[in-house]
């Protein structure tokens, strides 16, 4: 199963990634995570610390500047560029980071590039995605199975989700599950289900301490197992798995 | 002044930038706010809801082969000037607003918007319009000419790992940047969405960046932001609309010092 996360900056992409990897790879399955983000941070939420995403970043950049020799296949890209994220998540940073094109240098593979020609078997893909629909644009059918729209509920976030599920639709891209996030009570609920005319769009509650581990800079999964917005992210993964 | 607002996503960029646009103008500056995320976000900030205008690609002619310089140019006899009055709109408080149009699935490609953008930047008379700008999220766009015309970069910094990370590299970038030609004069931090004190003072320490101001984390922006308001608009007297008031004021001292002294000279004003 490969999964694309995608969304408005700051809505909870790299939230719901992490907690979705995490939960997967609890439950029994290979788990990648890719962090497709131009700015990549997905690091920080899948709990492997400050330290090493940047020194994930570093590794990136060495690389668009020269420094850095590319990995010369799929299995050792991920070596070179990843990192063992706690629980078994194996973690890569896939995208150019401050070059005008979105493809590496070396082997001019963009992200969506990636999931489309890779084979990655029986492992589950999780793929944080650049905020906005840049990527969706450029995203080919049959790259990813499954798109995690995540809406939180402002004017703003609810016009990105619609060009994305625009995007999704027209170019046939996979099946699209919306997620609310940041979800605070009815009337929130109502602004996202509203603007997705489905009453069932699964809703993950604003909850305090994902804001928390953030400011800590750890793994909602690991400080706060128990939260509201975590259990809501687990149980999505759980239906993901079993309609995948 | 010419102010460039970058940050990660959700920041708080355009959330801030509008409401210093609008307070700006209402102090009597002529105000050009400028969106150049291709996804919505400024134009709700100001008050104005979601736009979908787009500078019309007849804005721009492209070279003949062979000529030197840009690929496309105002067409013949526009200047950014005029280009302002005829594409930007106006919103609250006088403040008028560019963008050069958002993506959307079926829309036609905004090349040719996008290069006129950056052409009435580039081509605007030094001292006026003020330009409140707000960039694409993250680290790479914002600095891949975006910028050109910011004296000022402001980096918009939750109180987060991942928030103090992108402005450590955003700070970085705004004088490294490949294709910042001359470099704004100053790289200012607002410290945006702080529980508390110790927030601002934590990203002081670990961005290394000159922290002007601290907007409070509110739930009103977000009931505002769900309506598709400005907090201006919805909550005037709210703590963050205080906290901007001062980061407007903190940006342009100059303009504050002359709001005072003309305050004094007018009988009865001053303290
Ligand atoms: N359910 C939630 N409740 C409270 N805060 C949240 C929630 N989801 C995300 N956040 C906060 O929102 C910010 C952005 O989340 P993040 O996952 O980094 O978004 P994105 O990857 O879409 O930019 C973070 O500071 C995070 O703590
Ligand atoms: N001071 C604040 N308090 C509470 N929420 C905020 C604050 N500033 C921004 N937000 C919320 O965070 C989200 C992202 O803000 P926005 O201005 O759109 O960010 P950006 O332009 O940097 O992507 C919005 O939903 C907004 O309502
Ligand atoms: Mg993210
Ligand atoms: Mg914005």
């Amino acid at each position: 199963m490969k999964l694309a996360v995608v969304g408005k900056g700051g809505v909870g992409k790299t939230t719901t990634a992490a907690v979705l990897a995490r939960t997967l790879a609890r439950d029994g399955g290979t788990v990648v995570a890719l962090d497709c983000d131009t700015n990549p941070n997905l690091g920080i939420s899948l709990g492997i610390g400050d330290d090493e995403t940047e020194r994930l970043i570093g590794l990136r950049q060495s690389l668009d500047d020269g420094t850095q020799e590319h990995a010369p296949s799929w299995d050792s890209l991920i070596d070179v560029f990843g990192s063992d994220a706690p629980g078994g998540v194996r973690l890569a940073v896939v995208s150019a980071m401050d070059k005008p094109e979105p493809g590496c240098p070396c082997c001019g593979l963009s992200p969506e590039q990636l999931l489309r020609t890779v084979a990655f078997d029986e492992q589950t893909v999780i793929a944080d995605f650049e905020a906005g629909i840049g990527t969706l644009t450029r995203l080919e059918a049959g790259a990813v199975d499954v798109i995690v729209l995540v809406v939180a509920p402002t004017a703003k976030s609810i016009e990105v989700a619609r060009r994305a599920a625009e995007l999704v639709a027209e170019k046939q891209l996979g099946r699209l599950v919306v997620l609310g996030n940041q979800v605070r009570d009815d009337a929130d609920r109502a602004l996202i289900t509203a603007a997705f005319g489905e009453p069932d769009v699964a809703c993950v509650p604003h909850d305090e301490r994902i804001a928390d581990a953030d400011r800590r800079g750890v793994a909602p999964f690991d400080v706060a197992p128990d939260a509201d917005a975590v259990l809501a992210i687990a149980a999505l993964a759980g239906t993901l798995r079993a309609t995948a | 002044m010419r102010v460039a607002f970058v940050g990660k996503g959700g920041a708080g960029k355009s959330a801030i930038a509008g409401v210093i646009a609008r307070l700006l103008a209402r102090d009597g500056e002529d105000v050009l706010a400028v969106d150049s995320d291709p996804m919505p976000g400024l134009s709700v900030s100001l008050g104005l809801g979601v736009v979908e205008s787009a500078i019309p690609a007849d804005a721009v002619t492209e070279k003949a082969a062979g000529e030197p310089g840009p690929r496309f140019r105002l067409r013949q006899g526009l200047t950014a000037t005029e280009a302002i009055d005829r594409y930007a709109l106006l919103a609250p408080d006088g403040v008028r607003f560019l963008q050069f149009g958002k993506t959307r699935a079926s829309a036609a490609p905004l090349m040719r918007s996008q290069w006129a953008f950056r052409q009435i930047l580039d081509g605007l008379p030094p001292e006026t319009p003020t330009v409140i700008g707000d960039l694409p999220g993250g680290t790479r766009q914002p600095f891949l000419g975006w910028a050109g015309y910011a004296d000022t970069v402001v980096v918009v910094v939750p109180p987060t790992s991942a928030g103090m990370l992108s402005a450590r590299r955003l700070a970085k970038l705004a004088t490294t940047g490949p294709t910042t030609d001359t470099g704004p004069s100053r790289i200012l931090a607002v410290v945006s969405q702080a529980r508390d004190d110790a927030d601002v003072e934590r990203i002081r320490q670990r961005t290394g960046l000159d922290v002007i101001g601290s907007v409070p984390w509110d739930e009103r922006v977000l009931a505002a932001e769900r309506e598709g308001r400005s907090v201006l608009d919805t909550a005037p007297d709210s703590a963050v609309v205080a906290a901007l008031t001062a980061l407007a004021e903190r940006l342009a001292p100059q303009r504050a010092a002359q709001r005072q002294a003309a305050l004094a000279d007018f009988p009865g004003g001053g303290a």
